[in-house]
């Protein structure tokens, strides 16, 4: 069988089309075979296929071998394949890698300067740190190799090296830097070198402040854009820490900022400036002045030109920069900015979006969210519009087919530019969120401190719903069984929150708030706002629910509202919104039915039974919900609605005869009576935390010895009550034993409501004037209800004097006055004065601008703040959040979670490059100049002292020799000298020090040997350094660890005895 | 620096793939489809620059902070669309973006000097040469030439580049579409 080459097998791909995969494997099957062939030319073709198979995702790591015998074929065009191949398939686990370094190292040595670019260029792909450091002394001499193009191969080689291996830089780096020095040198050469050390620079700056005179010139001297962008790069990360450079830098940059040509050099001088905090620390002198002038008007400058979005791009990304330190510089040009919003593309307007976000302010927050709306509305039709098959590329899902069918098109040269097919694009959900997310943070800041149209504000949520995008679980939707973990928060929830964060704290706006709620609960409205069933808004109902039961009273028409939540389709929501829906339901019900004026009539009678029988109705196929909070809610307002419905049920009513027929009390009185409770109020987050412990507290000390039978008692005291109420009880009470005493009594003895106040709500349940005594219960009980709710403050407690709780009340009536519960310390939540402050305080940031006298009638909102305790700002808990954010930022970036494609540097940053420490004179690296002139002081002594050593042997030798004969004569050989060392130190100084001597001619050995590998260049100068401070000066010694200053003492023994 | 070099066609059929690091096939072919997704969604109009693509997103916690770890990971997405072809240059924030489209250019060139006229099935067939120019270039994932001339006769030393083979396209469109140009 003829074998295949590569240009038949690309031919054969694209000639079947359809059944590529099978095509493929046959070729896979075939180069299996072709690859353990003897013929090179064989084996080389067969790999070459199969490097062309890997790039669309067929594993060739089972080659291996054979692509290293590809790779040491003698000829050229069979081992280019093979270097490719190794380049394309090696992989940190790939075994063979062993085997190649000497085929490396051979090729890296070979005569033929085409061949030695080969493993030049492969060696970065494949290097590990052993492997780096054998292949260290081959590539060294390379780097003074005859042609550039060899030499800038090497240097970027070596980086890499570095990269795995960092004591690589100790040889190479002054061979780089004389490169980098000399004038003469290729001028590519040299910029590749700037390229390397641009790399390494910025993680130890420090090492290459030496350069920065070099680098300077290279700048000043013009000519390669290309290194001019790297050396400003570079130097972006020096002048942090040589300020002296600025000075010298702002003539050369400014004046390239202005005659350059090339765009590239501009952006990055202008970059540079920003990043190297040159605008800083110019800041104040004239030409920093005029640099920071000159950079920004030539930023604005990228930003309007037309028909080049990337210069657009970039100089957001600048501006991005800038804002954090000079955000008045910024805005000044927000006009521009703004018009990027609008931009066709994505990725700029995203970018504009963030830089528009920190400049919003009282007075352009209102068109800026318009403008971003409009955006959205407009935007929101497109996918309809862009149904054009030729535009949804992206909807191809993977890349399987191989073939090709359009060879025309292939064929045109792709030389001519980008193709122009203008058309806006369909905006992509993320892209709407966070649109969405930014206008929300946008209003939102500073407790709503630039907004002043809080009507205008709500319209602008509602119209939020309707762009809220789809959300991803569309799919699952109504499925009651989605876990609720799979509920994440998505932006539908944002805008609800903000509806209710509004209701709540800004009351002028409340029944707008409630109307809003009320338009987004209506079931036949519903079309408007969810378009599609699935609709991503969905989350925003849950809010609605609350806001429109919590402020029935406000709707405008809550029979309505009503009559959609009991909808048979709202069974169908999540079960979080659902839960809510719940809860609201009874809250609906109670404004319908609460009325206490109004006569009990016929009329009356039936609507509310009618209700309840809707309720009920709905609720009873939730009580079987696989959601807990939505079966328990659904239970325990079933029971309620069914207590209702008989007591409605029970009532007389008005019979012909005029006298005044009361409604049910239940029904006005004691079901109102759950919902109503203290005014809601936003409480800082921080709050709870806060509350500081009495002093007197005492948690574990019991309150009362005999509760137990206090209890009992209590029990046995309610018994007389009759059955209706023992239910009711049953439901509505806490499972405690303890009994309140409030509800049970059906207040027949309650009075008429004495003339006519104001219409029943259960915001304002103590304006109604109940017999004291039974409000004062009343209100007592709901404060033992709400004693742990967080959100409920009960203001009265401030004022020190303890009402009688409920549990107050058994004990007096079943002790008598005995037990003093007053004693017992209860938490004071002063908030008076914190109350105060923080109600005025929305009022006075807001400055008298100049937008707020042209609109004089503009209403004046009062927002409330959040409420807290002492300090005022919430500090502890924003500051534990952000310690533990940073943590864990800092932990998943330590913890080894390393993005794709990186290549770790951080071993670098551990190494000094030491003589230009010497030079430079950082802490650092002085501390390693002190620690290797140590060392070298160290060895010297140690040389010295074996040398001795090996004299004082060899005349202890003659001495011994008549006397006792050596086993083997004259002593040549280091090794044998050393163990005759021992015997002779043992021999001179017998019990203690004898083993330290051995142990000090391994030791030195060793050194020795490390040292010469150490290297060539740096160690000369500095061994003269060390030897000139060789004689005794232990000052120098003092920063040397204790285990070499136990050798030193030794050796300074030694010394003695001789 | 520059963490790999990708080409591939409006279809998203790979014509070269270049990893500075280490990376499994399987995931290569990801990230190629990842990108592909992103890059095909834009119209021509934008700018020429991607966001990362889901694989090389960072984790979330430390997207705003600017440590100098960063600094390793990839964080640009520069791509160049020509005819048929995508051009893709993934690399850390040592490189000016504006730069890399400058390169892409160079690349560009080189191949259509090489090639005379270069088009995509040019690059089917010689993806070697493809290879070459780039290791001309790039060593590394370190720039080390620019210069068009040199880039070229680097090439050229390591012998001669073969054209598409004759006949290769159908319907004999063959001679004429590139000829003319």
């Amino acid at each position: 069988m003829f074998e295949k080459d590569i240009y038949q097998l690309i031919r054969g791909l694209r000639s079947h089309k359809g059944n590529e995969r099978e095509y493929i494997h046959e070729s896979l099957r075939e180069c299996r075979k072709e690859i353990k062939s003897q013929d090179m030319d064989q084996k080389a073709t067969a790999l070459m296929k199969l490097v062309y198979l890997e790039m669309f995702g067929h594993d060739m790591s089972w080659a291996s071998f054979n692509v290293l015998e590809v790779m040491s074929s003698p000829k050229y065009i069979q081992k280019r394949v093979g270097y490719l191949a190794a380049v394309q398939s090696f992989r940190p686990d790939t075994e063979v890698l062993m085997l190649a370094e000497n085929l490396l190292k051979k090729d890296l040595n070979s005569p033929d300067k085409v061949t030695i670019a080969l493993p030049l260029g492969a060696i970065p792909h494949v290097i590990n740190a052993s492997m780096a450091n054998s292949l260290l002394t081959d590539l060294l001499p390379r780097l003074a190799h005859s042609l550039p193009a060899i030499r800038k191969k090497t240097i970027v080689t070596l980086y890499r090296l570095a990269l795995v291996y960092p004591e690589t830089l100790r040889p190479a780096w002054p061979k780089i830097k004389d490169r980098l020095l000399d004038e003469h040198e290729d001028p590519s050469v040299t910029a590749a070198i700037v390229n390397v050390v641009c790399e390494l620079g910025w993680r130890r700056p420090q090492d290459f402040l030496s350069l920065a005179p070099r680098l300077f010139e290279l700048l000043t001297a013009g000519g390669n854009n290309w290194m001019a962008i790297k050396i400003i790069k570079l130097f972006s990360t020096l002048t942090p820490l040589e300020p002296r450079l600025v000075k010298k830098l702002l003539p050369p940059l400014t004046s390239i900022i202005k005659t350059t040509p090339a765009m590239s050099l501009l952006y990055e001088c202008i970059n540079g400036i920003i990043q190297g905090g040159i605008m800083e620390a110019a800041e104040g002198t004239t030409e920093g002045n005029e640099v920071a002038r000159l950079c920004l008007s030539k930023l604005r400058a990228m930003l309007v030109v037309e028909g080049d979005p990337n210069l657009r791009y970039v100089a957001l990304l600048a501006f991005a920069k800038i804002t954090s330190s000079h955000a008045g510089l910024v805005s000044q040009h927000q006009d521009v900015i703004l018009e990027c919003i609008d931009d066709a593309d994505i990725s700029i307007r995203t970018h504009a979006l963030d830089l528009v976000v920190d400049m919003i302010n009282a007075n352009n927050l209102q068109t800026v969210v318009e403008r971003l709306l409009k955006q959205l509305r407009t935007a929101g039709k497109a996918p309809e519009a862009a149904a054009d098959p030729t535009e949804d590329r992206g909807m191809h899902d993977g890349i399987v087919p191989m073939a090709d069918e359009d060879d025309e098109e292939m064929q045109a040269s792709i030389r001519p530019k980008e193709q122009k097919t203008a058309q806006a694009p369909p905006l992509p959900d993320d892209y709407r969120t966070s649109v969405i997310e930014r206008i929300l943070e946008m209003c939102s800041r500073e407790t709503y401190g630039n907004m002043s149209d809080f009507e205008w504000y709500i319209g602008v949520l509602v119209d939020l719903v309707k762009q809220c995008p789809s959300s991803p679980a569309s799919g699952s939707f109504g499925s009651l069984h989605t876990p609720v973990a799979k509920e994440r928060p998505n932006v539908a929830d944002a805008v609800g929150a903000e509806l209710l964060n509004v209701a709540v704290r800004v009351k002028a706006v409340r029944p707008d708030a409630a109307a809003a709620a009320q338009n987004l609960l209506l079931f036949d409205r519903r079309q408007d706002f969810f378009p599609s069933a699935g609709s991503g808004g969905q989350g925003v109902l849950a809010s609605a629910a609350f806001v429109a039961g919590e402020y029935a009273s406000m709707l405008p028409d809550p029979e309505a509202v009503l009559t959609s939540l009991l909808h048979s389709s709202s069974t169908q929501l999540q079960a979080s919104v659902l839960a809510s829906y719940l809860q609201a339901i009874p809250k609906l019900f109670t404004v319908l039915t609460s009325d206490q004026q109004g006569q009990w009539t016929a009329a009356r009678r039936s609507t509310t039974t009618l209700l309840i029988a809707r309720i009920v109705h709905f609720l009873e196929p939730l009580t079987l919900h696989p959601n807990l909070d939505v079966q328990e809610r659904a239970v325990e307002y079933l029971d309620l609605m069914r207590l209702a419905s008989e007591a409605a049920s029970n009532q007389q009513i008005d019979s012909e005869g005029g006298s005044y027929a009361e409604p049910p009390l239940l029904l006005t009185q004691a079901i109102p009576s759950l919902f109503s409770g203290m005014e809601l109020n936003p409480v800082a987050p921080a709050a709870l935390r806060k509350v500081p412990r009495p002093e007197e507290l005492d948690l574990d000390a019991p309150i009362n010895g005999n509760l137990q039978m206090l209890l009992q008692q209590a029990d046995y005291d309610t018994d007389i009550d009759d059955a209706s109420d023992e239910v009711y009880k049953f439901y509505h009470e806490k499972p405690s034993a303890v009994t309140t005493t409030s509800h049970q009594r059906p207040a027949a003895e309650l009075r008429e409501p004495p003339g006519a106040s104001k219409r029943s709500s259960y915001q304002d349940a103590e304006t109604e004037p109940l017999d004291r005594e039974a409000a004062e219960r009343k209100r007592a009980e709901r404060r033992e209800r709400y004693k742990d709710d967080p959100y409920y403050i009960d203001s009265e407690r401030a004022s020190g004097t303890s009402t009688p709780t409920p549990m107050h009340n058994i004990l007096r009536s079943s002790n008598g006055e005995e037990l003093d519960v007053d004693a017992i310390p209860v938490m004071e939540l002063k908030l008076d004065s914190r109350e105060v402050s923080d109600r005025e305080r929305p009022a006075a940031p807001r400055p008298p601008s100049a937008n707020n006298k042209k609109k004089p009638a503009k209403r004046h909102f009062e927002i409330a703040g959040d409420e807290t305790l002492g300090g005022g700002d919430d500090t502890p808990a924003s500051l534990l959040l952000s310690s533990r954010a940073s943590k864990t930022a800092s932990t998943s970036r330590s913890g080894g979670k390393k993005s794709l494609l990186e290549v770790d540097s951080s071993g670098l940053s551990a190494l000094s490059l030491s003589d230009e420490g010497a030079r430079n004179g950082g802490r650092q690296s002085q501390l390693d100049i002190e620690r290797r002139q140590a060392e070298e002081e160290e060895m010297a002594r140690a040389i010295r002292e074996v040398e001795r050593l090996r004299l004082e042997m060899q005349r202890a030798q003659e001495r011994i020799r008549p006397r006792d004969m050596p086993e083997d004569g004259t002593v040549v050989r280091r090794k044998k000298r050393r163990v005759k060392v021992r015997s002779e130190v043992m021999d001179e100084e017998p019990a203690d020090d004898g083993g330290g001597g051995g142990e000090e001619g391994a030791e030195v050995k060793k050194r020795r040997k490390k040292k010469k590998r150490r290297g060539e260049g740096s160690v000369a100068d500095e061994k003269s350094v060390g030897e000139k401070a060789a004689g005794g000066d232990e000052e120098a010694d003092v920063p040397v660890k204790t285990k070499r200053k136990k050798k030193r003492q030794v050796t300074f023994d030694d010394d003695d005895a001789v | 620096m520059i963490n790999a070099v990708l080409v591939f066609n409006n279809n998203g059929q790979p014509r070269l793939t270049k990893f500075y690091t280490q990376l499994d096939t399987s995931v290569q072919q990801r990230l190629l489809s990842e990108i592909f997704t992103l890059v095909a969604a834009r119209p021509s109009s934008s700018c020429n620059f991607l966001p990362l693509p889901p694989l090389l997103a960072p984790p979330q916690t430390s997207s705003t902070t600017t440590s100098p770890e960063s600094n390793d990971a990839p964080s640009l997405v520069t791509y160049r669309h020509y005819a048929t072809l995508y051009f893709i240059v993934i690399s850390t924030s040592t490189e000016s973006p504006l730069a890399l489209l400058d390169l892409i250019q160079v690349y560009v060139e080189a191949l259509d000097r090489l090639f005379e006229n270069v088009c995509e099935l040019d690059l089917i067939f010689n993806f070697e040469t493809l290879h070459a120019v780039l290791a001309e270039m790039i060593v590394g994932g370190v720039v080390i030439e620019t210069g068009l001339d040199k880039v070229v006769e680097g090439v050229r030393a390591q012998g001669r580049v073969a054209k598409r083979p004759i006949n290769e396209s159908r319907g004999g469109l063959s001679q004429g579409i590139w000829a003319g140009r």
